[in-house]
């Protein structure tokens, strides 16, 4: 199944990620998903299918292209994506980590057009790849040594999680409450609806006046 | 343009029956170090060069794919990743010690299954009419003696709808970089293939016949007289290299 898709010019409008950085991330999740071979096995699925992301507000796009236990990722590629997934970058952030990836599809924060299947199943890949960490390291260190740091690595990353969210809590707290320098979330959500309410308003005047200077041709000049 | 008894061999004026075995020679001599060599001398950039090149060929599932002059398979490699089992990659060379080197690391690369070599001349194809989705040529040729003949070739093979790729050395668009590259490729690239490869004069080959190459408009034109449709380039990095594509239509 392929998607309608715009010509090439529109490829290189908006912010374009640079080919180097492509080339250097795609390196590195090819690194990260030989890690698990079983599970990278899985993209065998959708190999060869094209998925593009579009990154509303940016115009950034970026296709990625599974290969049998692998991905291609490329700022663009001249074929009609089988999916694309439109959204900001924040809300393609909270899909990604959440556990509930449909919310936000339903939030109508991101669209999905065409075959939907390929970007579930590249989530669930990239997901479920299960990386013995420990293993990794025992490679370089020995399995004794692998051990007590995979035990130190643990609490600490547990202890980095906790005060990570306290940190972003206060900070929050902080931006909001303390120095007003951002809106608080009542704020945000008077001021969108009154934006939305100004708009419709807008738009009611817009076809009253339309209305209005249709009635006074029909009247023809005086 | 030469006329029909010689031809170019870099700077050289060579009988036409003779350039093909001197090419020849040339590739034998540097098959073994080949990826090496391309490394040091584009500085890496080929890589990003043949990225572009995998983008604009837009190749997907289950597609076949002719790869001609493929060398050490870069580009066939990543079209056999992509097209997968459905798919299927041909993969040529005119040179046996090339092809063999390609065959070679492919098949230690795990790249098995969905991958066909053929010792091919580009300008008599061995492949029916209308059996290619897309063909590609990177860094070929410019050794093809009968370009022209090679360009007709890549056109029959396509199927109707199908894209020929072309990623060649070319000519730089600005004056200092022309320089600059002139310079690099006359002193630096027979002193790294000396020491590297054992084989400055292969290396000056080299850099000879990217001079002798024909520029972008003159390619351009070329591929239409094959009768490429919608055919137009891509310059990268100044225009040292170029990628001409044309569909079939």
């Amino acid at each position: 199944m392929t998607v309608e898709t715009t010509g090439d010019a529109a490829n290189d409008a908006g912010i374009q990620l640079p080919d180097t950085l492509l080339a250097a991330a795609e390196a590195l999740l090819n690194r990260l998903l030989a890690l698990d071979p079983e599970g990278a096995a899985r993209l065998s699925a959708i190999q060869g299918r094209v998925l593009r992301i579009e990154l509303t507000g940016f115009g950034t796009r970026l296709h990625v292209i599974p290969t049998g236990d692998g991905l291609m990722l490329h700022g663009s590629y001249d074929a009609e994506p089988d999916c694309i997934v439109h959204g900001t970058p924040a809300a393609l952030l909270r899909m990604a980590v959440s556990e509930h990836r449909e919310d936000e599809v339903f939030a109508g924060a991101i669209r999905i057009d065409g075959d939907n299947g390929v970007a579930q199943t590249l989530g669930d890949v990239l997901k479920g790849l299960d990386i013995d960490w420990e293993e990794q390291v025992s490679r370089l260190t020995g399995d004794a040594l692998a051990h007590r740091l995979g035990v130190q690595t643990g609490a600490a990353g547990r202890w980095a999680r906790r005060s990570g969210d306290v940190l972003t809590r206060d900070l929050r707290e902080y931006l909001i409450e303390e120095g007003r320098l951002l809106p608080g979330d009542d704020d945000m959500r008077a001021f969108l609806d009154g934006v939305d309410g100004l708009r419709d308003d807008v738009e009611r005047l817009d076809a009253k006046v339309a209305r209005l200077a249709q009635r006074l041709g029909a009247a023809g000049p005086r | 343009m030469s006329d029909d008894k010689t031809t170019h061999f870099g700077y050289q004026e060579v009988p036409v029956a003779e350039k093909q075995q001197r090419v020849r020679a040339v590739f034998d001599s540097v098959a073994t170090r080949y990826d090496l060599m391309t490394d040091l001398m584009s500085m890496g950039v080929h890589r990003l060069w043949k990225r572009r090149t995998v983008e604009l060929a837009g190749v997907r599932r289950g597609q076949r794919v002719l790869d001609l002059a493929a060398g050490t398979g870069d580009l066939a490699e990543k079209f056999a990743r992509i097209v997968g089992p459905d798919g299927e990659v041909v993969m040529t060379d005119i040179n046996e010690a090339m092809l063999n080197e390609g065959r070679a690391r492919l098949v230690n690369a795990g790249v098995v299954g969905n991958m066909d070599y053929a010792l091919a001349n580009a300008e008599k194809l061995p492949f029916d009419d209308n059996s290619f989705d897309c063909v590609t040529i990177g860094f070929g040729l410019r050794n093809v003696t009968h370009k022209q003949f090679a360009l007709n070739e890549m056109y029959r093979v396509l199927r109707p709808g199908g894209r020929a790729l072309v990623l060649e050395f070319s000519h730089p668009v600005s004056q200092p970089l022309s320089r600059a590259y002139d310079l690099y490729s006359f002193t630096m690239l027979p002193i790294m293939g000396r020491f590297v490869a054992g084989d400055a004069d292969s290396y000056r080959y080299l850099a000879e016949s990217i001079r002798m190459h024909p520029d972008q408009e003159t390619l351009l034109s070329m591929m239409e007289q094959a009768g490429f449709e919608r055919a137009s380039y891509v310059n990268l990095t100044g225009g040292i290299v170029a990628i001409h594509r044309g569909y079939k239509l």
